[in-house]
């Protein structure tokens, strides 16, 4: 083994002694050991603390208003939460390439390349593994997370129920939710059909939507609840929610429909079950079926 | 060229004959007499239909719907005249007449000896044709631009409302549409048409007269957009989702021409840059000596032709519902409005990337360039730009999660759609690692790297919220989408565009784009963009739908701040294009090959002459041979350490 400064493969005779090869943690260790590699994953470290408190701004941003309000916003904010948290060690890595090459490997301006005796690295195997490995594990950890919120809220939200709209809880309350240029109507079939622009929801008592359009496509949110589904002309959309929270909330149209669309809100109030029944017999709901 | 045969392998082929002048009619058609074509041809039209359906604009009443055959009229009158004027079936007439173009005739077509005036022709040569796109792009960016600025000054007077709710809408709608045309064309028109085959080392594109078709195509789109403003207006963003699109007035049929013609433009440019791409690169060219951003273009282009059908075929289809009363989109009559939004959103996801792959590949063209080091894993790039192409034509209904279409379909859409966040990861490893270990040459097109990469990032993860299907149940509609397709299509595409066009301005103009005013330009815009788009990502945060002009209290402080970096991008662009526009006049002359780049479009002169290279060009290996061997190379290390580990094993 003298010709050291040469290893490449084919140009020794004789096969290399696999007890030779420096195990792949030395490398490693060696690799830690550069200045460079220090800085930039002190860097990182460092972005990444900074980056650190998004994960509650964010979720402290979208609770302005009184959300989370159901279970189904709940898990909408753990999954905002959950992903900001994710995304940040990646982030921060390559924020920290570019901080270190803007102030550590420096640049120089000039007429002329300055820098013509930078390294030719055409390629790194290792790194390549690692990066696909990592950002393939985070994406199937996102892509499996999503999986499982998604059908915990379309457990939570009577995303599947048969299109018939029958509901097979005795105490699920139903609404009718009607958009139109540039109103919403609230209708209540298990109270007379009494109708409402204001959403009035009990606590704790899981309620149905059936949303539909009399002109163009509208979108339904209940922007404290969580909920969103698109009210189409000529077809019932349905999802559903359970409020757990009391309290005066918002719906907003977030779908463009036309001259008015920014004035197309209302609100939702959630009240008490025993003031909300109440308050649908004083307001001509009548009996309850 | 009055000899009537020319020999070719002892056989004589028959050469077309001359008539009369090189160019024929062709010298006396040019941009104006296809305006005053268009615009003649318009009012014949318009009259025309006028007396067979004389209801709208007789009672001078443009906006009203029953205008509608006439502004129809109109607009064909438009398209065929302005097409005609310029002399585009020139061609082929002449071809059905017998009469081929002479070498002479085509010598002429491609703009020799024509001074500037060849830039106003219907001329073939792929460098007027680039130069020509680049002015649209800049054009149709400014005009989108002032549309933002009007847009923002709406939603920053939260006390008032500046604009009547129709004429809001339809800046929105109009501001977004002109925006992604200009954003479409902005890289693949002109490095697309003028670099490419530079790049390739071919002497010309593969059709050069459908060149000049494509970029007069696109001409002739732009203005019906903007006649629609006065008439009606695209009042339904830029979706122009059904049925609402039917309640529009005829300005909306000003949008279904402009996108019928550039889908067209569009399909035709796709054509030549992949037929160009894939026959006419040098000898020695293979696929893997074959520099990124050809792949990225090509991309493009074939994502390009794959989706902009639907969005033509979405259109013819709307307006015939609006003019034949056909009821494809009109649930009254039995029709879809999911049909619609499937046809929109299987060009709508394709074409971000159309925007986006170009912009990506020319940042990795540059980056070697100024970090003066090959590009770090070239197959790796590969990779990235078909994994993206390859998953684009997949993912289209992550925009119709929330529309109830198919519910179920959401599980197998959200896995495509994160998909994409590995090809995209892979060629951000690329940009950083060819950035490791080096300096940089601190030159302004490098700096749109930096600038690009941070935004890409921020841009990529918010994508991640929104392609999952529970997150973008509270984020869909919201401002917290526009502001994520901001940080791609404008953090990414545009400030690569705006890097790309400082790398290529040598090449394009001879001269150098001047370095202090255009750098200042660029981080100002970058610095006012965070501004804007990051206060917008907490508007959205909190629950402020798009596309409204008033708003709860609650976002006021954050649609002022908004508004303020606006403006200062809407300074910083002006400042950006001051700077183009002076260099181009009289900046520092540059030569022929100013950043000693090793792809084929800087081994010519400039200006480049009209068959580009006096001798074809043959390629040796891949363009990206800079530095020095690596000190610290893998096989170096662990030869170096296997001798450390002998040492202290062995005594």
């Amino acid at each position: 083994m003298a010709d050291t400064m040469t290893p490449t493969p084919g140009s020794g005779e004789q096969p290399e002694e696999p007890t030779n090869r420096p195990p792949a943690l030395h490398r490693l260790r060696d690799w830690l050991q550069r200045r460079y590699v220090r800085h930039v994953l002190i860097i990182t470290v460092v972005i990444g603390f900074i980056l650190l408190p998004l994960c509650w701004l964010i979720v402290a941003a979208m609770n302005q208003t009184g959300a989370p309000a159901s279970v189904v916003m709940e898990d909408i904010e753990q999954t905002v939460f959950v992903f900001t948290l994710v995304s940040i060690p990646i982030t921060a890595f390559v924020f920290a390439v570019l901080v270190y090459s803007l102030f550590g490997w420096k640049g120089k301006s000039g007429d002329t390349p300055p820098n013509e005796d930078n390294p030719a690295i055409r390629n790194n195997l290792v790194a390549v593994i690692t990066w696909s490995v990592v950002t393939s594990a985070l994406a199937a950890f996102l892509v499996v997370w999503g999986l499982m919120e998604l059908a915990s809220i379309t457990n939570n939200s009577f995303g599947t129920q048969p299109a018939n709209g029958q509901v097979k809880q005795e105490d699920v309350l139903v609404v009718n939710v009607t958009g139109q240029q540039w109103v919403w109507t609230f209708e209540y079939p298990q109270y007379d059909k009494y109708q409402s622009d204001v959403l009035y929801l009990a606590k704790d008592r899981p309620v149905l939507f059936n949303v539909t359009s009399k002109d163009v496509v509208h979108n339904f949110w209940a922007v404290e609840l969580g909920v969103k589904i698109d009210a189409n002309p000529g077809a019932v959309t349905q999802t559903g929610v359970t409020p757990n929270k009391e309290g005066i909330f918002n719906v907003r149209c977030a779908e463009l429909c036309g001259l008015h669309h920014a004035y197309m809100e209302t609100q939702i109030r959630v009240m008490e079950p025993d003031t909300f029944n109440s308050w649908m017999r004083e307001n001509g709901g009548g009996k309850t079926s | 060229m009055s000899t009537a045969t020319a020999t070719i392998y002892s056989v004589d082929v028959p050469q077309p004959k001359q008539h009369g002048k090189p160019g024929g009619i062709m010298r006396r058609l040019n941009f104006f007499t296809g305006l005053a074509g268009g615009v003649i041809l318009a009012a014949v039209f318009g009259f025309l239909m006028n007396i067979q359906f004389a209801s709208g604009a007789q009672t001078a009443d443009f906006a009203s719907a029953s205008a509608g055959p006439t502004f129809w009229a109109i607009m064909v009158g438009w398209v065929l005249g302005f097409m005609g004027g310029m002399g585009a079936f020139v061609g082929p007439i002449r071809w059905v007449m017998g009469r081929d173009l002479t070498h002479a005739d085509a010598e002429f077509m491609a703009g020799k000896d024509q001074g500037k005036f060849r830039y106003w022709r219907f001329t073939t040569d792929h460098k007027v044709v680039g130069i020509q796109y680049l002015i649209m792009a800049m054009v149709i960016l400014g005009f989108g631009g002032l549309l933002a600025m009007l847009i923002r000054t709406e939603l920053g007077v939260t006390w008032a409302e500046v604009f009547n709710p129709d004429f809001y809408n339809s800046l929105v709608g109009t501001h977004g549409i002109a925006m992604i045309i200009a954003m479409i064309i902005v890289v693949s028109g002109p490095v697309g048409n003028f670099i490419i085959p530079l790049m390739c080392g071919a002497r010309d594109m593969a059709f050069p007269r459908l060149n000049a078709l494509s970029i007069w195509l696109l001409v002739c789109a732009v203005p019906p957009l903007i006649l629609s403003l006065l008439v009606g207006g695209i009042r339904d963003g830029w979706s122009v989702y059904q049925p609402l699109n039917s309640q529009a007035g005829p300005g909306m049929i000003g949008y279904q021409t402009t996108i019928i013609v550039f889908a067209v433009s569009t399909a035709i440019a796709s054509v030549n840059i992949m037929t160009t791409i894939l026959t006419m690169r040098a000898k020695g060219m293979t696929w893997s000596r074959t520099p990124i951003s050809i792949y990225g273009v090509f991309a493009a282009a074939a994502m390009g032709l794959y989706a902009f059908p639907f969005y033509q075929y979405s259109q013819i289809l709307s307006m015939t519902d609006r003019l034949i009363n056909t009821s494809f989109f009109d649930p009254v009559e039995g029709g879809s409005v999911w049909l619609y939004e499937n046809l929109f959103w299987l060009l709508g996801h394709p074409e971000v990337y159309v925007i986006l792959i170009p912009s990506t590949a020319i940042i990795l063209e540059l980056i070697p360039v100024f970090m003066r080091k090959p590009l770090f894993s070239y197959y790796m790039a590969i990779a990235g730009i078909v994994g993206v192409v390859g998953l684009s034509g997949l993912v289209w209904a992550h925009h119709m999660y929330m529309t109830g279409w198919a519910p179920q379909a959401n599980y197998p859409f959200m896995l495509s759609t994160e998909m994409i966040s590995i090809p995209v990861g892979f060629l951000v490893l690329v940009i950083i690692g060819t950035m490791w270990r080096g300096t940089f040459w601190s030159r302004l097109p490098m700096m749109a790297v930096f600038a690009v990469v941070f935004n890409k990032m921020i841009g990529g993860v918010t994508g991640i919220y929104l392609s999952d299907v529970p997150a973008d149940q509270y984020f869909h509609g919201s401002m917290f989408v526009t502001a994520h397709f901001h940080y791609m299509l404008m953090g990414v595409a545009l400030f690569g565009a705006m890097g790309g066009v400082a790398y290529y301005f040598p090449k394009w103009t001879g001269r150098y784009l001047d370095e202090r005013m255009g750098s200042i330009g660029f981080w100002l815009a970058f610095i006012g963009f965070q501004i804007t788009f990051g206060s917008m990502f907490v508007a959205g945060l909190q629950g402020q739908p798009r596309r409204v002009l008033q708003f709860d209290n609650l976002f006021n402080i954050s649609n002022w701040i908004s508004t303020i970096g606006a403006y200062t991008i809407g300074i910083a662009m002006l400042i950006f294009l001051g700077a183009i526009i002076s260099s181009w006049r009289h900046g520092e002359m540059a030569p022929s090959n100013p950043w000693q780049a090793q792809t084929l479009d800087w081994q010519t002169a400039t200006p480049v002459p009209l068959d580009n290279f006096p001798v074809l060009p043959v390629v040796k290996g891949l363009p990206y041979d800079y530095g020095v061997p690596d000190p610290l190379a893998p096989e170096k290390v662990e030869a170096r350490l296997r001798e450390e580990y002998e040492k202290a094993g062995t005594p």
